[in-house]
């Protein structure tokens, strides 16, 4: 299964090679969406995790034991279709496609597995139809 | 030949032919000019795209006792107010005067944000909400009053219309940045050494694009605005009619433009945008469709043009001048695609008007006059076909950058 996660450190467990012990302990690949991590400083890390089910969980377990906060409501782009006027300016900025126009109907497209949740086309986006709920 | 009378005559009896441009555009594919010229009557065209050369007039009625506005601020925008007593004027781009004292002492509405321009007002007024009003007077012996503040919405004024300096760009250009740093225009975040493109005007759909010499659309010609019924006024500024021309009569850059004018009472929020354009400022999204009456074939000729008959200049924003470098012409076709090459690098393009409700307004233009609601007019006088664009340079100036 799939599950995508934020995960938050104290500054002291920056040092900790997270990504290697899911890998090894728990046979959880985590694919890094987004990161944000310095030297003494509280890190940020969204993270897709894959593995079986009871493992997923068990690793979750394991890095709140280690005062990993671990939230499941990860970053996520959200348009709102209500506002959207389908102008496509956003299509521009998008690194991974993930936002495109759809060559017949010219329709704004989200494809949410490809978002990395740069955030930039939340300016970009003329009438603030784009949001993030990180 | 059809004349505007007989076209009339057959929308009030519900029988007139209107198709959208597209329509047009893939019938005379299929069957060719003339059969096609034989079967409409006519062509609607739309766009919807940001219009920042557009405000609003507004007529607030009089208080008692009586105010002289000279400095006036609606939910904090300032509107200008150096005319008749209680007239305004609402520009789009309007933006909240941080650096006035208004700020310091409070008045200014909580939660005006820099993002929020002219514009938004606007919209949220034709919207019906209400918008906080405060005015500073020149006491005289016929306006005694020194202030006034009050809340106001649609109903309670007297006109509150559009009218728009410059609307309907005949065609525009492409932004590309070939700098090292990011910008910010009115086309949108261009990032630095050639990462994206942004085009503004959505190519062979666009109303004036199909109309190249302004034959049929002149000052009192009949248009849908905003969701209303508005109409020509003028030339639009910097309307630039003699730009250089394609065979096909389109113009290879920005080119003639034309005034609207239309009652905002009438109007519709969901096509008219408040926008802000990130670090450049706000501007107004604006729907607008042109009918093209089909009284001779050449009408169906020159709205049979193609994305890939009409091209616009790439130019860079890196070096801030009037004469910016331009990397050569491309077509709508190509833009359409969501790539470009530009000097051997494939870049991606983003449209910044929206193609998708473009097609509504003429669709729906389409739709009013199949139903016998929207009749189309015979323009009272042509638009002048030999403006030249007149830069402002210094006088004196011994060289020009041209």
């Amino acid at each position: 299964m799939k599950k995508r996660v934020t995960l938050t450190f104290p500054t002291n467990i920056v040092q900790m090679p997270i990504t290697y012990r899911l890998a090894k302990d728990f046979n959880v690949a985590a694919n890094i969406i987004r990161a944000q991590v310095a030297p003494n400083q509280v890190g940020k890390l969204v993270v897709e995790l894959l593995g079986d089910i009871d493992e997923v969980d068990a690793a979750i377990e394991w890095m709140r034991l280690q005062e990993i906060h671990v939230s499941l409501a990860s970053g996520e782009i959200n348009i709102d279709e209500d506002i959207c006027v389908d102008c496509g300016l956003c299509t521009g900025v998008c690194p991974t496609q993930a936002l495109t126009l759809d060559p017949e109907t010219f329709r704004l497209q989200f494809r949410r597995s490809r978002c990395i949740v740069c955030e930039q086309c939340i300016p970009t986006c003329p009438v603030g139809a784009i949001s993030t709920n990180l | 030949m059809r004349t505007i009378a007989e076209i009339n005559e057959k929308i009030s009896r519900r029988q007139a032919v209107a198709w959208t441009v597209e329509e047009l555009k893939a019938r005379v594919k299929e069957s060719g000019v003339a059969k096609a010229f034989k079967q409409v009557d006519v062509i609607c065209t739309g766009t919807f795209e940001p219009m920042e050369s557009s405000g609003a007039i507004i007529n607030l009625g009089h208080t008692d006792p009586p105010i002289k506005i000279r400095q006036c601020w609606l939910d904090g925008i300032p509107a200008y107010a150096g005319f008749g007593a209680v007239d305004l004027y609402l520009g789009a781009t309007a933006m909240a005067d941080y650096s006035s004292s208004d700020v310091l002492d409070g008045n200014l509405r909580q939660g005006t944000e820099r993002e929020r321009g002219g514009a938004h007002v606007i919209e949220d007024l034709i919207a019906g909400k209400p918008v906080q009003l405060r005015a500073i007077g020149q006491m005289t012996d016929c306006y005694p009053r020194a202030s006034f503040e009050n809340t106001i919405t649609k109903e309670s004024i007297n006109q509150f219309y559009l009218f728009n300096p410059r609307n309907l760009y005949q065609n525009f250009i492409v932004g590309v940045n070939g700098g090292d740093r990011p910008l910010f225009t009115y086309l949108g975040p261009l990032q630095p050494r050639l990462a994206n493109a942004v085009y503004s005007n959505p190519g062979a759909i666009s109303p004036l694009l199909n109309d190249p010499d302004l034959q049929l659309i002149g000052i009192g010609t009949k248009v849908f605005l905003g969701g209303g019924i508005g109409y020509v006024a003028w030339e639009g500024t910097q309307h630039f009619p003699l730009q250089k021309r394609l065979p096909n009569r389109t113009p290879i850059g920005p080119a003639a433009t034309v005034a609207l004018i239309a009652d905002a009472k009438q109007m519709n929020p969901y096509w008219v945008r408040g926008c802000y354009l990130h670090n450049y400022g706000p501007s107004l999204m604006l729907g607008v469709g042109v009918p093209l009456p089909v009284l001779q074939e050449e009408v169906v000729h020159h709205c049979a043009i193609q994305d890939k008959e009409i091209v616009a200049p790439v130019m860079d924003f890196s070096i801030p001048r009037r004469v910016r470098p331009t990397f050569g012409l491309v077509t709508y076709e190509q833009l359409k695609s969501g790539r470009i090459t530009i000097e051997g690098k494939s870049v991606r393009v983003a449209p910044l008007a929206s193609i998708y409700l473009s097609r509504k307004v003429a669709e729906e233009l389409k739709q009013w006059i199949i139903a016998g609601k929207f009749t189309i007019t015979e323009p009272v006088a042509t638009i002048p076909q030999d403006r030249s664009f007149i830069a402002q340079d210094r006088r004196g100036s011994q060289f020009t950058l041209e």
